[in-house]
C-alpha cells in the first residue's frame, strides 16, 4: 500500500471561526494505480492535495506514505519525502523562468545531492523520455504549454517518485496538448506508476481507472472510473 | 550545489542588472568612503609627521612677548630685551641643548649682473642641525665665522640658482648693502614647510649681522632642540625661569612647544576621523538597508519560485543560502567596485588638498591594505547582516501557501 489515510480532518482558522476543509477523510492507494479526485472548486481537493503531497499537515488523523508515518515527522523529513517521493505536477507547470528546460529537471536531483554530471544525464534522459529531446536548453518562455508541462513531467520523475501527484494538469492546456499530456499519464501508468490525479472535469477523471468524489470536505464516491463515466449534455 | 547557487545568485542579478546596479551603488558609496576617509586622514598624518621630521623635532621656540605701553613705562630701564647674550648664556647653562639665535633682515644681494632682493637670516652654526637643514655644496656658518665676523654667505638653493644659474658659486662674491660677503656653501632643496620656503634663504653668521647691519645685540628669536622629548615641558619651564631672572624679573618671553601645537593637530585629526568616519559607517548603513530593501521585494517577487523549490525538495537552508549568496554577492561586487572607487577618490582629493594647501606639494592620500580590508570586510558583513531578515523570511515560507501565491 502506498498511501492510507485515517480519520483526516483539515480545519481552517478563519478569525474566530473554525472552518472545515475536510473531513473525516480514509483513503487506501495502492501501487500502480491511477486515481482521479474530482469535486467542485471549495469540495477539498485542493486541502487533500496538500497533505497527500505532505506540503501541509493534517488537524487530525494518520497519514502512511510507501511506509512512513508522515503525520509523526519534523518539517526537514518532510522536505526529503517530498523530493524523493512524490512527484508533483501542476496546473501552472511551475517551471523557474530563468532556467533552461534541462536545468529546471535537475532541481529536484540537485536538491538530492546528485552530482552535477549525474544531475545532467539523468535530465536529459527524462527529457527523451518525454519527447523534448532537441528542446534541452530552451528556456521555459521559448516552449508551449503542452511542452512546458512535459518539462514539469520530466522534473517530477526525477528521483524516481513512487508517487505522481497532478494538480490539474491540463487546465492550462489547449485541448489537443491536454490529450497528449493524459496519454503520456497513461503510458507512465503502464509502466506501473503510481498516479494520483485533481481535476474538477469528470471527461479527464474518466481516464482515470479509479474516480474519488469529494464534496464539502467528504468523500461521497470512490469507484471504478469506466463504470460511472457520466454522460455530458 | 553551493556551485549552482551561487550561479542562480549571478543569474537573477544580471537578469535585474538595473536594480541590482542601484542596490550595489550603496555598498558602493559606503566602502568608497570608508577608503577614501582613511586614506586622506593617514595620508594628513603622514604629511604632518614627514614634515615635522623635516623642520626638526623636539623644538623649543623662544620670542620676545611684545609689551604694554603701560608695561613699557614700568619697565623702562630695565633690560627687557631678547640679546645674543641670552643665547650664549642658555648654551651655557644648559649644555645639553642645542640653541640658535635668530635675526632677519630684508636686504638685496647683488652678484655680477644679477641681484636678488629679500629677507637674510642672521644665525648660528647649531641651526642647521636644529633644523635638520643641510648644505648641499660647501660649509655650513662655523664658530671660527662668528667669532671673526666673516663676511661668509650661505645660499639657498633657489637663490644660488637665480644669483649663478648652473654655475657653482661657492667662492664667488656677492654684495649686500656696500659689504662684500663671500658664498661659503648652497644648502640643499627642502622646499616650503608651513610657509617658510626654505630654498630662498640666505644665511650670514649672527654675529656679522649684528655688527655689520644692527649695531645692536637684539635678537628676533630662538630655536632650541631639546634632546629628549620627555623633558620638553620641564626645560621649556626651567628656561622661562631662566630668561625672566636675566631681564631683571620682567617676563617678556614666550616659548612655544613644538609638542603643543603636534597635539593640536592630532586633536583636529582625531575630529576628522571620527566625523568622516561616522558619516562613512552611515554611508554604509544605508547601503545595507537598500540591500535588505531589495531583497524583501525580491523575496515577495519569488514566493512562488520558493514554494516551488521547496515542494520539490528544497531544505529551509538551502532557500536560507540561496538569498543570503545572492545579498552577499551584491554587497561582494559592489565591495570592490567600492574599493576601486575610493581608490581613485583618495588619490583625486589627495592631488586637490596638495595643490589648495599651502606647502602641501608632497601630501597625497595613504590607501593601506587595512584599510581595504577593513572596508570590504565591512560591506560583506553588510551583505550577510541586511540579507539575513529577507532570506531567514524566504526559508520560513510556508510551501503550500507559496506554491499559490498570485
Amino acid at each position: 500500500m502506498l498511501i492510507q489515510l485515517k480519520h483526516i480532518d483539515k480545519i481552517y482558522k478563519a478569525g474566530q471561526v473554525d472552518v472545515p476543509a475536510l473531513i473525516d477523510i480514509n483513503l487506501q492507494v495502492e501501487r500502480g494505480e491511477f486515481v482521479a479526485i474530482i469535486g467542485q472548486s471549495g469540495s477539498g481537493k485542493t486541502t487533500l492535495l496538500d497533505i497527500v503531497g505532505c506540503l501541509s499537515r493534517p488537524t487530525s488523523g494518520e497519514y502512511w506514505l510507501d511506509g512512513d508515518h508522515v503525520n509523526s515527522l519534523p518539517d526537514a523529513s518532510l522536505t526529503g519525502i517530498r523530493n524523493r517521493k512524490i512527484g508533483f505536477i501542476f496546473q501552472t507547470f511551475h517551471l523557474l523562468a530563468r532556467k533552461t528546460a534541462l536545468e529546471n529537471v535537475q532541481l529536484p536531483l540537485m536538491y538530492a545531492g546528485v552530482s552535477r554530471k549525474a544531475q545532467q544525464d539523468k535530465a536529459r534522459e527524462l527529457l527523451t523520455r518525454v519527447g523534448l529531446q532537441d528542446r534541452l536548453l530552451h528556456y521555459s518562455n521559448q516552449l508551449s504549454g503542452g511542452q512546458q508541462q512535459r518539462v514539469a513531467i520530466a522534473r517530477a520523475l526525477a528521483n524516481s517518485p513512487p508517487l505522481l501527484l497532478a494538480d490539474e494538469p491540463t487546465g492550462n492546456l489547449d485541448s489537443q496538448s491536454g490529450k497528449d499530456i493524459l496519454a503520456l499519464f497513461e503510458q507512465l501508468h503502464h509502466q506501473g506508476q503510481t498516479i494520483v490525479m485533481i481535476t474538477h472535469d469528470p471527461l479527464i477523471a474518466e481516464r482515470a481507472e479509479r474516480r474519488i468524489t469529494l464534496s464539502d470536505g467528504r468523500i461521497v464516491a470512490d469507484e471504478p472510473a469506466y463504470q460511472a463515466a457520466p454522460v455530458l449534455g | 550545489m553551493l556551485r549552482s547557487i551561487f550561479l542562480d545568485a549571478l543569474k537573477n542579478l544580471s537578469g535585474n542588472a538595473l536594480r541590482s546596479g542601484l542596490t550595489m551603488l550603496g555598498v558602493i558609496i559606503g566602502v568608497a568612503a570608508v577608503i577614501t576617509m582613511i586614506a586622506i586622514v593617514e595620508g594628513g598624518q603622514a604629511w604632518l609627521v614627514h614634515s615635522l621630521e623635516r623642520m626638526g623635532t623636539n623644538l623649543l621656540f623662544v620670542w620676545k612677548k611684545r609689551l604694554t605701553v603701560e608695561e613699557r613705562h614700568l619697565f623702562a630701564g630695565r633690560n627687557t630685551e631678547l640679546r645674543y647674550d641670552d643665547t650664549l648664556a642658555i648654551q651655557q647653562r644648559f649644555p645639553d641643548l642645542l640653541v640658535a639665535p635668530i635675526i632677519e633682515l630684508d636686504g638685496q644681494l647683488k652678484a655680477g649682473e644679477r641681484d636678488y632682493s629679500g629677507r637674510i637670516t642672521g644665525t648660528s652654526p647649531e641651526y642647521s642641525e636644529i633644523r635638520n637643514f643641510r648644505p648641499d655644496s660647501g660649509r655650513f656658518i662655523s664658530s671660527t665665522d662668528i667669532r671673526e665676523w666673516n663676511r661668509s654667505l650661505i645660499l639657498g638653493h633657489t637663490i644660488s640658482e637665480v644669483l649663478f644659474g648652473s654655475q657653482p658659486a661657492i667662492g664667488e662674491e656677492v654684495k649686500i648693502a656696500d659689504q662684500r660677503f663671500t658664498v661659503i656653501g648652497v644648502m640643499e632643496p627642502k622646499g616650503e614647510i608651513y610657509g617658510h620656503n626654505y630654498d630662498e634663504m640666505v644665511i650670514i653668521p649672527i654675529s656679522t649681522a649684528l655688527r655689520f647691519f644692527k649695531g645692536t645685540d637684539k635678537i628676533q628669536s630662538m630655536i632650541i632642540h631639546v634632546p629628549n622629548r620627555q623633558h620638553m615641558d620641564e626645560i621649556s619651564g626651567a628656561l622661562h625661569q631662566f630668561l625672566v631672572q636675566r631681564h631683571e624679573g620682567v617676563d617678556d618671553i614666550r616659548i612655544r612647544n613644538q609638542g603643543e601645537f603636534l597635539s593640536a593637530v592630532d586633536q583636529t585629526l582625531l575630529t576628522f576621523r571620527i566625523v568622516l568616519g561616522g558619516i562613512a559607517v552611515i554611508a554604509l548603513l544605508v547601503g545595507g538597508i537598500g540591500i535588505m530593501n531589495i531583497m524583501l521585494v525580491t523575496v515577495t517577487e519569488r514566493t512562488r519560485e520558493i514554494g516551488l523549490r521547496k515542494a520539490i525538495g528544497a531544505k529551509r537552508q538551502d532557500i536560507l543560502l540561496q538569498f543570503l549568496i545572492e545579498s552577499t554577492t551584491i554587497s561582494v561586487i559592489g565591495g570592490c567596485l567600492g574599493i576601486l572607487v575610493g581608490i581613485l577618490a583618495a588619490y583625486g582629493i589627495g592631488d586637490l588638498v596638495a595643490k589648495a594647501m599651502p606647502g602641501g606639494g608632497d601630501w597625497g592620500a595613504v590607501v593601506q591594505p587595512t584599510a581595504i580590508l577593513i572596508a570590504f570586510g565591512f560591506a560583506v558583513g553588510v551583505g550577510v547582516g541586511f540579507g539575513l531578515f529577507p532570506a531567514m523570511k524566504a526559508s520560513k515560507l510556508d510551501p503550500a501557501e507559496a506554491l499559490r501565491y498570485q
